[in-house]
């Protein structure tokens, strides 16, 4: 039966024609409701009509007859009398569509002069003639299907080996979270003993430091006292002692020597606290609410401008001038250039006439909200945002890396900046779908390179170990002499640099983690999205995709982004993202890609349904579902047999 | 950092201003001169006598003069010049203008091209007046004849004009004056020392001529409420506005404005102005009153009592309602209708203003519309969705995104490349596209539209002369003087299918924001001193402004259609005549249950005032309806005579078939409710066409002596045969009902009888909303759905009979071919349905020279509240027996299709065009 639709090509295609022609006149000829009494009656359905001479409406709501089946008057309100005339609102009209696959019709459809079915049984009053194009249609459907069928077979090859790259990848990850946490065990210890030595050292040195001081002091003092009285040494003395106290009791580590270190703590905890407001609503929040209040002052002052207005003559009342100039500033961003040069001339020349220019805008606003849609506008708000709190964002890569330092121990945020997952391993393999998809690409791709390096050099820990213990051990013999002034730069030294490396292994274990705790689907095969962006360009904008984190808009140097990564939807059919940035009198933005089966990841489609609601489409192996393959596969075989008959009747 | 906060400040600002409206942007009656200065006079301040009657041409003409004679000072009272027409049918014409021959400083605006020609073939040459002393007065009243049973009385003094009924008590009907409120500022020639300029906001009005407003009072006698008077987004029984137990206090305003997010209860002027108000009492009897005024006008309607230190006596007994008629400009040309049924009220007015235009039969199914479907891939989306959800429509609208930069009669050349192409696909499935044209154009001087209208002068000049320069979509526009009947048709000239590239003969307009809308003017219009041609001042006739667009638009599209294609343009702006040019909308409303209420006594309004074709955005323009709130405006929707769903852009898509599968059944059925209908519609449609009478009518109207009907604005009638109640409360699944009349009612939804007269509890799912056929009546439907309305062209029809008590019952049905103007010359049918004695009759109402066949059967005929159980009937001419048994009311609806059994008549094969017999055996 394949052979015979293969090789129905130029040879067969004028038998065919002929024989099509036949086609359709038989079923012409056969469509006229009186010939055909069962017309619109799907194959599996006819006993149900042939069975008895009375048949019952399906929703058993009442009998009928034969002779009133396809009578063109509907007896049953489920329509069951009459499936094939258009008598009944709720019935449906099934085409046999010799040649392609059968459909069913709404009755609405049947005889309203155009042609639906294409073997055109569902015209047969004569108004339209319709040609049955069934078998171009069918072959093209065919085809399409063969098409996705070989889509899927490769794609399927491919996803296998995702699926085999990402068991490697977990299993990598898995011993590498082992090994950097049994690291970080030793290597805390190591940075907890430094930093009592180092502590040490600094007591030391600081009683040696009070000591000489002390004797300057009496030196000093016994050279002044030749001179004067002794209030000053009282002074000091007990500024000494204050800070000695200080640094017993809270024991922060080098006090005195990093003036900068309890600055940077604060400044730490300020980025802690951003990040616990990943979706940034609470900055946002507070930068809304403060304007309200100018705005609030400013609706408050409008009676009183008019009074203003109404007592002196040319000239707009000062408040006025203030918020049309503000809405000035607003506004002309929006238009080109030149008219906002325009516009600043009228500023400072004719307020009289900027601001009716600048009325016209503002009322229009009130029904466009258009401004928020230029990224320039007034929608920079969340933008401005973006560039105030998420300093951390990919666009500065380097400060991602060193907050990524400060913030490792904040667990649970989910903000970005942090998926440090850069495996150098994976690199040939990453290299390798560089090239297949054009339009992905790794996006932290720098991440954590030097501890990359670190954590695949095996013996580094030893060696610090080994570098400790001949500190300590050194220093030790130190302890009560005074302080040999390398070995204590040595201690610090390598506290510094122990701690630095304890730092980011923590913020590597925190970001596998994470990762860890993704969903990567069923079968893992997500995990190569992991850290993942992928980009279409449409028109001005280029939208990026970046799977477990965000997708944004961006044109030019301006980003807008659409959401954060929230979850895969219906299984895995949808990639969801929300809580982008706020729409103008609009809903937050937020991005739904849908996923479909392809050879290469490639996002297209990028649209936006309803205001603010993004929707894309990307292409994937990792949906190419062995199912759907078998399904598809199944109903192009179906499609086949159905030709039988017809590559039947012309043999 | 600075710049950070303004504009995160300016952000705030603007989203502030778009909660809601802006109370202050707009003057309240204090903050406008005229109103507050007329709003202070006490009753009894008119000093104006009637001196030398006589009659000329036909008319009663006479002079206002000071009772007292004019002080030497310069504030001289000049007579003014006073007549008195009388038309056919109990029609008044009352008008008061400047003495022309004593050389005003410029003629007075009298607003051309809204009453009809033939209005004047209807007057009665009056050939004398009659003199008679009205009790208590000191001199003689002149009295003319009206009608059989009315005349009219012009009392000299105290100055007053009523009709009356002649018999009996004479009773009066409606009254000018007869509170002495009468004023009449005359126009000033500006003098040293003058300032007239009125100072609103950022904005000044230099009113060259000074103060000119008129004011006067006007009483409806025998009445219980008064109607009318839109638009405003209030109930359809105005409440009082003044005088005891009034609190709000301004007068309704009738000035036409682009209210960003208008209040649902509120007196505020909306978009359109038609200042016609209907009285109706329990005698039920109806009257009305018209001033035909095109510059800004504030009624008041005044409580109870708001006389009572005046001690002025009128008659008592008669219970009366007051009103203050207050304009800025113009000159008294009132109409005073007698009724005295409501049908014969708004025949009356329709003599003058005409009656609403036949529209197309596509017209009057759904509308899709939306701002924005975004280019012709969305088109071709919304077009295959509804196909694919089996849910019939019949226009696809595109709103001012279609277009290059809101340059009208341009196309974006990305997103819409292949217009063409676009209409004609959706053509093939017997639907429409419309797009839209506003009457701002940009200032562009690479605009083809902008360079012909400046190089031609066809632009609205500013007070200076210079082209009137505004903001509105495109930025900086100009706005073309659609006052001028040349270049009105000039701009007609525009829809020509080779001046507008990119239409075809599928494609139709949407005329808005033509109040006209200025974003930077005073309250968002034009300046009131900005000058239309002949040095009209834009406040003179600022309320038709929108009115000649929509004419001369729809004018173009006659032109366009060389005659033979009926128009279709929807414009927001109104004025007396609108019904002429084509269908309005209540504006941008809101996607709230108040909203949806508020749509009905809108519409009841509009109505009853000559608008028949008028609707409310389904699902409410502003805001995201949830679902019950859109499923539920459908099923009210279904019923307005202008059916069209649309949206913001900035809400959330909302095609029907988006909220699941149960919510996109419902409104399916919703829709297919108004399918089914269709015939009835159109058939109503028609008889608005013929007398004014509205599609969608206050129950009183066809109930006018039951006092409960009115000031229900929660139920309407569709013709004489549906009343239909909405649901517009969140959760409800019960409506208490009122069924008017002594006959019984059906339930559309399961043919159940109810008795009128009673108030009934009654379920009310979320399928439907409560709907009854009045027993004695006929309604045609059609039960076969289709892609869309001219698709159903061949459909087979249904009649529904639903007998009263004595057994009978009556109905037409009116069919033409839709679209052309063959009408007119008598191509449709007409049939009248009668059922008496067990036999149902059709009969011609067409004159013997209509010519228009159909091949249509009748196929199915359901007898509701027939006493017996008859078993078949019989066919003549075609001597055939029928089959009677028990089918479904409705097939396949959601509710009616399982369960109930009616009365069917199975195939009687008769032809609509054709007289027939069935009788019940």
């Amino acid at each position: 039966m394949r052979v015979v639709v293969l090789s129905s090509s130029v040879s067969f295609s004028l038998q065919l024609s002929f024989l099509l022609i036949l086609l359709v006149s038989v079923i012409r000829s056969n469509s006229s409701p009186s010939n055909d009494p069962f017309l619109g009656i799907s194959p599996q359905d006819e006993k149900y009509y042939k069975s008895s001479s009375e048949i019952k409406c399906k929703d058993g709501s009442k009998k009928f007859t034969k002779a009133q089946l396809n009578d063109d008057f509907c007896d049953c309100s489920d329509g069951t009398d009459e499936p094939g005339t258009s008598a009944c609102p709720s019935g449906k009209f099934y085409c046999r569509n010799a040649g392609h696959s059968p459909t069913v019709l709404f009755s609405s459809r049947v005889n309203d002069g155009i042609c639906d079915c294409c073997d055109g049984s569902d015209e047969y009053d004569g108004q339209v003639t319709c040609p049955n194009t069934c078998w171009e249609a069918g072959k093209a459907a065919r085809e399409n299907l063969k098409k996705k069928i070989e889509t899927y077979n490769q794609g399927l090859v491919i996803r296998r080996q995702e699926i085999e790259k990402a068991k490697v990848g977990l299993e990598k990850d898995a011993a590498e979270l082992k090994k950097l946490k049994s690291e970080e065990k030793i290597l805390k210890g190591l940075v907890e003993q430094l930093k009592d030595r180092k502590e040490q050292i600094e007591k030391v040195e600081e009683k040696e430091r009070l000591q000489k001081e002390k004797e300057e002091k009496e030196k000093k003092e016994a050279e002044s006292a030749a001179h004067e009285g002794k209030g000053d040494t009282e002074e000091k003395t007990d500024d000494s002692e204050k800070v000695e106290e200080s640094t017993n009791d809270e024991g922060v580590p080098g006090v005195s020597q990093h003036d900068e270190n309890p600055h940077d703590t604060t400044h730490h905890d300020e980025i802690g606290n951003y990040k616990d407001y990943p979706s940034d609503e609470e900055p946002a929040a507070e930068a809304e609410a403060e304007p309200t209040s100018i705005l609030e002052e400013a609706t408050h002052t409008n009676p009183a401008d008019e009074h203003v207005v109404d007592t002196k003559e040319e000239t707009p009342s000062s408040e006025d001038s203030v918020t049309e100039g503000l809405q000035n500033d607003d506004d002309t961003k929006k238009e080109e250039s030149d008219e906002v040069k325009k516009m600043d001339d009228l500023v400072t020349e004719k307020k009289e006439e900027l601001s009716k220019e600048e009325l016209g805008r503002l009322v229009a606003s009130r029904w466009t909200g258009e401004k928020s849609d230029n990224p320039t506008e007034a929608d920079d708000s969340p933008k401005v945002d973006i560039q105030e709190n998420h300093e951390h964002t990919p666009i500065t890569p380097h400060e991602v890396e060193e907050d990524d330092g400060f913030v490792s121990d904040s667990d649970d945020t989910s903000d970005d900046g942090k998926y440090s997952d850069h495996e150098p391993e994976d690199d040939s393999y990453e290299e390798e779908y560089r090239h297949d998809s054009s339009s992905s690409y790794k996006s932290d791709a720098d991440d954590d390179v030097d501890l990359s390096e670190t954590t695949s050099n095996p013996t580094w820990l030893e060696k610090i170990q080994k570098t400790v213990k001949n500190i300590l051990l050194s220093v030790n013999l130190f302890q009560t002499t005074p302080v040999d002034k390398s070995e204590a730069d040595r201690v610090r030294k390598e506290y510094d640099e122990s701690n630095s490396k304890l730092n980011k292994i923590q913020s590597r274990i925190s970001s596998l983690e994470k990762k860890l705790k993704q969903d990567f689907g069923p079968e893992k095969e997500f995990y190569s999205f992991h850290g993942r962006c992928f980009e279409s360009k449409q028109g001005k904008y280029t939208y990026k995709v970046c799977s477990y984190k965000e997708a944004t808009q961006e044109e030019g140097y301006s980003k807008t982004r659409l959401g954060d990564w929230d979850k895969f939807e219906n299984s895995y059919q949808f990639m969801s993202y929300t809580n982008g940035d706020k729409c103008w009198n609009g809903p937050d933005r937020s991005l739904k890609v849908k996923l479909r089966c392809g050879l290469k990841n490639e996002l297209t489609d990028v649209d936006e349904p309803s205001r603010c609601e993004y929707a894309a489409i990307l292409s994937t192996p990792a949906r190419c579902l062995e199912d759907k393959l078998k399904e598809l596969q199944q109903k192009l075989e179906k499609l086949m047999n159905q030709d039988k008959p017809q590559n039947h009747d012309e043999l | 950092m600075r710049s950070l906060l303004f504009v995160i400040s300016l952000i705030c600002f603007c989203s502030q201003t778009a909660l809601s409206w802006k109370k202050e942007e707009f003057r309240s009656c204090d903050q406008t001169p005229f109103c507050k200065r007329a709003r202070s006079r006490t009753p009894g301040a008119c000093s104006l006598i009637v001196g030398d009657v006589s009659i000329t041409d036909g008319d009663l003409v006479a002079k206002l003069l000071p009772k007292t004679p004019n002080q030497d000072d310069g504030d001289q009272i000049k007579p003014l010049v006073l007549s008195l027409s009388v038309y056919r049918d109990g029609i008044v014409r009352f008008r008061v203008d400047e003495d022309h021959s004593l050389n005003p400083p410029k003629k007075r605006f009298r607003v051309p091209d809204v009453v009809v020609s033939e209005f004047e073939e209807k007057k009665i040459w009056l050939q004398k007046v009659a003199t008679e002393t009205i009790s208590g007065d000191t001199s003689p009243s002149s009295v003319v004849y009206v009608s059989d049973g009315y005349e009219a009385v012009v009392r000299h003094d105290p100055f007053e004009v009523y009709v009356r009924e002649k018999s009996g008590d004479r009773r009066r009907v409606v009254s000018l004056n007869s509170h002495g409120l009468f004023d009449f500022e005359q126009l000033g020639k500006k003098t040293e020392g003058d300032n007239w300029e009125e100072k609103f906001r950022t904005h000044t009005d230099s009113r060259p001529f000074g103060p000119q407003s008129i004011s006067f009072d006007v009483s409806f006698y025998d009445s219980s409420f008064v109607y009318g008077i839109p638009e405003h987004a209030t109930s359809f029984a105005l409440k009082p506005t003044k005088g005891p137990g009034v609190e709000e206090s301004e007068p309704y305003r009738l000035f036409n404005l682009d209210v960003f997010e208008y209040d649902h209860e509120s007196p505020f002027g909306l978009y359109g102005s038609i200042p016609f108000m209907v009285s109706h009492g329990k005698s039920g009897k109806t009257c009305g009153f018209f001033w035909l005024n095109a510059a800004e006008m504030q009624i008041d309607v005044l409580a109870n009592g708001w006389d009572a230190e005046s001690g002025i006596s009128l008659p008592s007994g008669q219970s009366r309602i007051d009103t203050l008629w207050m304009s800025e400009a113009g000159i008294v040309d009132t109409f005073f209708f007698v009724g005295p049924e409501p049908k014969d009220v708004v025949k009356q007015y329709a003599s003058v203003t005409g009656t609403s235009a036949m529209p197309q039969l596509f017209a009057t199914g759904y509308h899709q519309c939306r701002w924005n479907y975004k280019d012709e891939e969305d088109v071709a989306q919304v077009d295959s969705k509804f196909d694919e959800h089996d849910i019939p429509y019949d226009v696809l609208w595109l709103d001012i995104e279609h277009t290059d930069g809101k340059r009208y009669f341009t196309w974006d050349s990305v997103l819409f490349p292949h217009p063409e192409e676009m209409q004609k696909k959706l053509a093939a499935k017997g639907r429409k596209m419309v797009t839209i044209v506003d009457p701002h154009i940009k200032r562009d001087d690479s605009y083809f539209l902008h360079k012909e209208a400046t190089h031609m002068g066809h632009y609205v000049k500013d007070s200076s002369g210079k082209d009137f320069d505004g903001w509105c979509w495109p930025g900086s526009s100009s706005y073309i003087d659609m006052l001028s009947p040349e270049i009105r048709e000039w701009w007609g000239g525009r829809f020509s299918y080779k001046n507008y590239a990119g239409s075809t003969p599928s494609l139709y307009i949407w005329n808005d924001m033509n109040e006209p809308s200025v974003f930077n003017g005073p309250e968002v219009t034009m300046p009131r001193d900005a000058l239309h041609v002949g040095g009209v001042e834009h406040r003179e006739v600022h309320n038709a402004y929108g009115y000649y667009f929509h004419m001369a638009t729809s004018d173009g599209l006659v032109m366009r259609g060389e005659g033979k294609d009926r128009p279709f343009v929807l414009s927001r702006a109104i004025f007396p005549g609108t019904q002429r040019y084509g269908a309005i909308w209540t504006g941008d409303n809101t996607a709230e249950w108040e909203h949806l209420r508020v749509s009905i006594p809108m519409i009841l309004t509009l109505g009853l005032t000559g608008i028949t074709f008028s609707g409310a955005d389904i699902g409410g323009f502003f805001g995201n309806p949830e679902p019950e709130l859109l499923v539920r405006w459908y099923q009210v929707g279904a019923y307005y005579p202008f059916f069209r769903g649309h949206a913001h852009h900035d809400t959330k898509r909302r095609e029907p078939w988006l909220f699941g599968e149960r919510n996109t059944e419902l409104m399916r059925d919703a829709i297919h409710t108004r399918y089914m209908l269709l015939p009835y519609f159109y058939t109503l449609f028609r008889e608005a066409n013929l007398t004014g009478v509205p599609v969608v009518r206050p129950l009183w109207m066809e109930f006018p002596q039951d006092e409960a009907t009115f000031s229900n604005d929660e139920a309407f009638m569709v013709g004489d045969g549906l009343l239909v109640q909405g649901v517009y409360t969140k959760g409800t699944t019960h409506a208490s009902v009122y069924l008017p009349g002594k006959e019984s009612w059906f339930d559309l939804r399961n043919g159940k009888t109810y008795v009128g007269g009673k108030t009934h509890k009654m379920d009310a799912p979320e399928e439907s909303i409560p709907a009854f056929q009045k027993a004695g009546t006929i309604i045609p439907r059609k039960d076969r759905f289709r892609r869309s309305s001219s698709q159903m062209d061949n459909n087979p029809y249904t009649l529904v009979v639903a007998l009263n008590s004595s057994q009978e019952a009556a109905g037409e049905l009116y069919i033409d071919d839709g679209k052309s103007f063959e009408f007119r010359r008598g191509a449709y049918i007409h049939r009248r349905f009668v059922f008496s004695n067990g036999v149902l009759t059709s009969t011609n109402l067409a004159p013997p020279q209509a010519r228009l066949s159909s091949q249509c059967l009748i196929d199915r005929i359901i007898l509701l509240g027939h006493s017996s159980g008859p078993k078949s009937a019989f066919v003549e001419p075609l001597n055939q027996k029928a089959e009677i048994e028990m089918g479904p009311l409705r097939m396949g609806g959601l509710v009616a299709s399982s369960g109930t059994k009616v009365l069917t008549i199975r195939k009687p094969g008769v032809r609509v065009d054709q007289d027939w017999t069935v009788k019940i055996l």
